[in-house]
């Protein structure tokens, strides 16, 4: 029944064509195949994940040829968990499209082309091949540059130029650095390219190739210097839009990154992980200054995605296995918040016209519940005790202090302060001041004001219990990370199966 | 053979890099168009050394045969940048009908309702 394990790729590929294909035209019924076939991607991620935490991780052998001559594709405990929340984001992201925009106003392409994006950021996941992994990327890059431009208008798309430019540089790195894999190790799947590393541990070949792809991911994940883009394109997306970029496009980046450091390379490149955790507390700060000095709300979130990758790739740098499980954790926590703090930005924005702070007001008493929503989601940004983001960072900043890294600790706790200041400067703006004599905090559609109400509460539900299941999900994170960073388990799983070609 | 590709590669990637450094979209689309071309033949080469060996058609006899994994690799990569080269021309083109210019240091000019 390993089957199964392409359909988180095959179903969002199927629906975007169907929905291309033959019903063209934005409608009701569309809308709902689509939300079905969310609802059922959803599920299948979920199935996957209960049966890769209770089992070996599952293979999967493309064609039947045996490896490493065929692309497998792989979910153990990390891509599970990774699956399980690109669909459920999705899921909220398009439930939530459908109450921002009337049917009549609907581009048609929208939803197929995010379709294909689910299929792109998926097909990452799943993949145990290099090569692969690269037509993943192009495959999620291609469909973000369409949807980015697809709805901007004419201001708007100058900013996409430097999106697409960095990321097509980055791909183009890419590239080289999968041909210098190849023509260094002999081979592209990364169970193989693990086993030869690991006979070829100190030579110069492989720091080169993790150079590279640190290089690579790092501009894919938006870590200083190379992050710039990020906060500048992100904002010309409608909300919807956005909320997904902002939860999975950056955290494709992190999951390869853990990926290739964790069961890929051999675990000695300790100059390389010095080198990421001293950028990750440049990225922390410098971003949360700029956020800081925004004043409209997708402005501030942008600039806060980067900020919280840097705790991310400080994590990473610590490189211990309990950084690792508060990697993994705050991967989890940080997507839905994000997430949901823009679907709360997307609210906020229906209900009072405009995203400009300045021009904003009234929000508590228009929508007390969309309040205390973004409030919570705020402090657990911020990393209040007992909210989710307070479990991941004080895992973090234990490691940090374990290992006598004060001065990073101290960027991550001033990123954390500033963080809390730029979402008050947010609460201040939209929520707790007065309506602006020239303002509105009536929506045009109540329904759909409801609508959207529900699913941010909904995102706030799973966040809360994050938070005070922190227990479990550790847990799982522990158990996420204890097979990740055992690269025979993974080797084993996938050079057990036999196909055809075999040695 | 090698050296020879070395030194093309390392040419192409100093252009583009210059290319994609400009102001004007149009250089930054060519110096894309040169970065795939750099990319396209660095991972060709990566198959090694030619010389003295035959195209990799298992019929037509033996003898050393060139790698051919990186010839299917790039065939993806070129249909790839070949997709992207388009949608970036159209791209250009409609920033060139919307602004009537491409340079990107009068299309950055803050405007009034700026948000």
């Amino acid at each position: 029944m390993n089957n199964l394990l392409v359909l988180p790729f095959l179903l969002p590929v199927l629906t975007a064509v169907i929905c291309c294909l033959f019903v063209g035209r934005p409608g009701v019924g569309r809308r709902v195949f689509i939300a079905i076939s969310a609802a059922a991607q959803c599920a299948l991620a979920f199935y996957l994940a209960v049966r890769a935490f209770h089992e070996p991780p599952l293979v999967l052998l493309m064609g039947g040829w045996a490896p490493p001559l065929g692309v497998v594709l792989v979910v153990d405990g990390l891509a599970a968990i990774m699956l399980c929340l690109s669909t459920v984001v999705a899921l909220a992201c398009i439930l939530f499209s459908y109450a921002e925009i009337p049917v009549w106003a609907e581009q048609p392409l929208r939803l197929p082309l995010m379709q294909l994006l689910v299929a792109g950021i998926n097909l990452s996941f799943l993949t145990g091949d290099l090569f692969n992994l690269f037509v993943a990327f192009e495959i999620m890059l291609v469909a973000s540059y369409a949807l980015l431009t697809l709805e901007a208008n004419d201001r708007h798309i100058k900013e996409a130029f430097p999106y697409l430019a960095v990321n097509m540089f980055g791909s183009a790195l890419f590239l080289v650095a999968a041909g210098l894999a190849y023509s260094v190790f002999g081979t592209l799947n990364l169970a193989d390219i693990s086993r030869r590393a690991e006979a070829m541990q100190g030579d110069f070949g492989v720091m080169v190739v993790a150079v590279l792809l640190v290089v690579v991911f790092g501009i894919k994940a938006g870590v200083f210097p190379l992050y710039y883009w990020l906060p500048n394109s992100y904002p010309i997306l409608p909300f919807s839009l956005g909320a997904f970029y902002s939860g999975m496009l950056t955290k494709v980046g992190i999951y390869v990154l853990l990926r290739t450091f964790g069961t890929v390379f051999p675990h000695n490149l300790t100059q390389l992980y010095t080198a990421l955790a001293w950028l990750a507390g440049l990225t922390m700060v410098l971003a949360v200054l700029g956020a800081v000095s925004r004043n409209f709300i997708r402005g501030i979130l942008s600039f806060h995605i980067v900020s919280q990758i840097g705790y991310m790739i400080l994590a990473i740098g610590f490189f211990t296995p309990l950084a690792i499980a508060a990697c993994i954790f705050y991967v989890i926590h940080h997507i839905i918040v994000k997430s949901s703090l823009f679907l709360i930005g997307g609210t906020a924005m229906f209900y009072n016209r405009t995203d400009n702070l300045a021009r904003m007001g009234g929000l508590l008493k228009a929508s007390p519940i969309l309040a205390t929503c973004f409030i919570i989601q705020a402090f657990s940004l911020a990393g209040v005790p007992p909210l989710s983001g307070f479990w991941g960072k004080y895992a973090i900043i234990l490691v940090g202090l374990e290992e006598h890294r004060y001065w990073l600790v101290v960027a991550a706790l001033v990123a954390s302060v500033l963080t809390l200041v730029s979402m008050l400067k947010i609460w201040m703006g939209a929520f707790w001041q007065k309506l602006p004599a020239d303002g509105t905090a009536d929506p045009e559609a109540p329904a759909a004001a409801r609508t959207m109400t529900a699913i941010v509460c909904a995102l706030t539900l799973i966040s809360l219990a994050i938070g005070f299941g922190a227990e479990f999900f550790f847990g799982i994170a522990q158990t996420a990370a204890t097979s990740l960073l055992d690269p025979a388990q993974y080797r084993e799983a996938v050079f057990s199966l036999t196909g055809k070609g075999g040695q | 053979m090698q050296i020879e590709t070395a030194l093309l590669v390392g040419l192409l990637f100093a252009v583009s890099v210059y290319l994609l450094l400009h102001k004007s979209f149009v250089r930054i689309l060519f110096g894309f168009v040169t970065l795939t071309n750099a990319t396209n033949l660095f991972l060709i080469s990566m198959s090694g050394d030619p010389d003295g060996k035959r195209a990799p058609i298992l019929a037509e006899g033996s003898g050393p045969i060139v790698d051919p994994l990186p010839q299917a690799l790039v065939l993806t990569a070129i249909v790839i940048g070949f997709g992207l080269t388009i949608y970036l021309i159209m791209l250009l083109y409609r920033i060139f009908l919307d602004a009537k210019t491409t340079d990107a240091s009068k299309l950055f000019l803050p405007e009034a309702d700026d948000e």
